[in-house]
């Protein structure tokens, strides 16, 4: 199947330091870079060279069981590296090609993998279904590595990660923008709740920096309030950083590089409003690059690294809150469940501010993945996508009726309301948990 | 000839064992891990993290949990193995009276040796047939297998039937001379093959094993190790403590992320 991916132009991804590789050199290219990548990281060769192929991970991959498509399998899709690799860096298939399934890059070699690599979202089900723990999204995120450094990446994906660049958020929003939707949030809060709720950009001398995804300045905004109310019941003394409004972090969907220099933002941004504190907002893979890659990207970090979620939830005994009316359910984003290991405080969260609190099957570790995961949210992937949330389509099915599913990651949020759509599901509502726990909190008055 | 078989191959088989498996370890151990993979929900301190792996090594949990018939096919292989080859060091060390150990008299254990050799070997063979089969039947499993892993499958049913076969009245091996044999390699005073045309293709192709080990999917023993140890590290904490030394090369670049922001019209609302 040819992938409807838009790539980026020349010139664009020349703005990220890439230069295109013209094609009667991308042979040598390729071998040179995936030599690169083997010695870069442990993991891609002792995945690559540990696989039985014994297809424990077919089950387990949302793309494959949605998309019915072979080379969706984890082991078929690392295999489509791992069959070059075999040829050019292991003894036995350059020694005895044919019977280790070695294979010669050839002119269909790159266009499968812009084909199938986009077509995982580096969720890490395969990983916990593996019986060696093998995380086909290592070998899928170097492939894409690899390919970004030929001068092949999604045009989405490389705008997003000037974006970040050049501005500190996906959207490319600029200072006076971000205080003028700030101003106006303020307003909607003093309206909805009767108080003086602030949202602080550039406050200098703050304990506490909110990096929310930049999507809480627009589609997401009940998120940002939920939050803003949420410090201004508890007495946080928070901000919001102009040059880091992003808890996203692209590079890590494509390209390190971007990864590391977006990362170290965080550094730049805390310093500046002084904050002993960094807390990342409801982002899946912002929170496991955060919470996992800070340290391997630009260490020493200096100061402490909380998500929101776990923040609220051990303020939970300080709040009041009245229980929202509603069954509610609550999707675990892949990379707090597999990727950082938070599912407790969301649960808990959920349950102390809505009536009813359904699990849904699988869940925690074993959920699946809602298909809009590591950067795939483009328009021309639809299709796929729709694919992709079959399995996350059918987990909510079996709970209806319900009024809401919590997603606790801005991906998830803008997929799972087009997923609803597409599966007939309209009626349930979606959107994150710190506006769950903003709605239900009771305020004192006299404050 | 006989040298050559008896004598020049095995300690070449050996060497290439031994070699290529710390050549490849090393390999994968000199390069970094530059970022955690810990993947969650992850053990809780060192203890726990032996416990972890250990547990899943030793009754493949993961894939127990994940798909029962295929557990039940690869635990049994497995662990027939390991009483394979514990059986063999200690059935050659003492000549099958290993069992006086504990108590019974030498017949006793000498036909308690025959009988568990015997079980495991059979069940060797049963649970390779049955992974073969396996691979064969499911066609997905078909479609990702290569000739390699059908390859390795047969060579290990060969060896177990062979060393089944010698067992057998006909083919009869004596474990004195086998005994001496192989003491004698492992002393380095290295003596004649014994007269048994089973033992010798048995022993054969057991060294053709060690030589393929190295380079084959059979490694997947030593990856297990590296892989688990990789997703079973601490996540950091932060503030980073004082005096962590580097993950990777990759943390020694300073990111250059300082920009002001342009105001470019390409810088502006691109979704």
């Amino acid at each position: 199947m040819k992938s409807p991916l838009h790539l980026a132009k020349k010139e664009d991804l020349r703005s990220l330091g890439v230069e295109e590789v013209d094609e009667s050199s991308q042979k040598t290219r390729t071998l040179e870079l995936m030599d690169e990548f083997r010695r870069f990281g442990r993991s891609l060769s002792v995945m690559l060279e540990t696989c039985t192929r014994c297809g424990a991970c077919a089950k387990a991959c949302h793309s494959y069981l949605g998309t019915d498509d072979f080379h969706n399998i984890p082991a078929a899709r690392a295999g489509l590296f791992q069959t070059i690799y075999n040829r050019y860096f292991t003894l036995s298939g350059r020694a005895f090609r044919r019977f280790s399934g070695a294979r010669e890059f050839g002119a269909e070699t790159l266009n499968s993998w812009v084909n199938y690599f986009y077509q995982c979202t580096t969720c890490r089900r395969c990983a916990v279904f593996c019986p060696f723990g093998i995380d086909t999204g290592e070998v899928v995120l170097a492939g894409r590595n690899i390919l970004t450094r030929l001068g092949i990446a999604p045009h989405f994906m490389v705008n997003i990660g000037r974006n970040e660049l050049h501005t500190g958020n996906n959207t490319g929003i600029l200072k006076p923008a971000i205080i003028d939707s700030c101003s106006f949030l303020e307003e909607e809060l003093r309206d909805e709740t009767g108080l003086d709720i602030k949202i602080p950009v550039d406050k200098p001398h703050t304990d506490v920096l909110y990096v929310p995804s930049s999507s809480e300045l627009f589609t997401n905004v009940e998120t940002l309030m939920g939050a803003a109310k949420i410090f201004h019941y508890l007495g946080t003394d928070w901000t919001l950083s102009s040059t880091l409004l992003e808890a996203a972090n692209y590079g890590l969907h494509f390209d390190l590089e971007v990864m590391k220099k977006h990362n170290h933002r965080m550094h730049i941004a805390a310093a500046a409003v002084g904050a002993k504190q960094v807390l990342q907002g409801e982002c899946g893979h912002g929170w496991r690059v955060a919470r996992m890659y800070s340290e391997g990207a630009n260490s020493p970090v200096p100061f402490r690294l909380n998500h929101i979620l776990p923040y609220v939830a051990d303020r939970l005994p300080d709040m009041k809150l009245e229980k929202l009316p509603m069954r509610a359910t609550l999707h675990d984003p892949c990379n707090y469940a597999r990727g950082a290991g938070l599912v407790d405080q969301p649960r808990e969260l959920m349950k102390a501010c809505v009536e009813e609190f359904v699990e849904m099957t699988p869940n925690r570790e074993r959920n699946f993945c809602c298909g809009g995961g590591s950067g795939l949210l483009m328009d021309e992937m639809l299709e796929i996508r729709m694919k992709l949330g079959k399995m996350k389509a059918d987990q909510i099915k079996s709970l209806l009726p319900l009024d809401y599913v919590a997603l606790p990651c801005a991906s998830c949020k803008a997929q799972v309301p087009l997923l609803l759509k597409h599966y007939g599901m309209e009626e349930v509502a979606t959107g994150g948990v710190i506006e769950l726990i903003g709605k239900a909190l009771v305020f004192n008055r006299q404050k | 000839m006989e040298f050559l078989l008896g004598v020049l191959f095995p300690y070449t088989a050996c060497v290439v064992f031994v070699s290529g498996t710390i050549l490849r370890i090393a390999g994968w151990l000199k390069t970094p891990v530059p970022f955690h993979l810990t993947l969650f929900p992850a053990p809780n301190g060192a203890m726990d993290r032996i416990a972890t792996i250990a547990s899943d090594f030793f009754l493949c949990r993961t894939l127990f949990r994940e798909d029962k018939a295929l557990w039940l096919r690869v635990w049994l292989f497995h662990l027939s193995l390991a009483l394979i080859i514990a059986g063999h060091a200690a059935g050659i060390f003492f000549l099958r009276n290993q069992f006086v150990l504990i108590g019974l008299n030498p017949d006793a254990s000498q036909s308690l040796s025959k009988l568990l050799g015997g079980i495991a070997g059979i069940v060797m063979v049963l649970s390779l047939g049955a992974l073969l089969a396996g691979r064969i039947s499911n066609p997905i499993v078909r479609k990702l297998s290569v000739p390699e892993d059908f390859c390795t499958l047969l060579l290990l049913i060969a060896i177990a039937v062979t060393g089944i076969l010698m067992y057998l009245p006909g083919f009869h091996a004596d474990l004195h001379a086998v005994r001496s044999y192989m003491g004698g390699l492992i002393r380095f005073r290295p003596t004649m093959l014994p007269h048994s045309p089973m033992f010798i293709v048995h022993f054969l192709l057991v060294n053709v094993l060690l030589m393929y080990f190295p380079f084959s999917r059979l490694f997947h023993s030593a990856g297990y190790f590296v892989n688990r140890a990789m997703l079973t590290e601490a996540p950091p904490v932060y503030p980073t403590v004082s005096g962590m030394t580097r993950r990777s090369p990759f943390a020694a670049g300073k990111a250059q992320t300082n920009i002001p922001p342009r105001r470019e019209p390409a810088d502006r609302g691109v979704r």
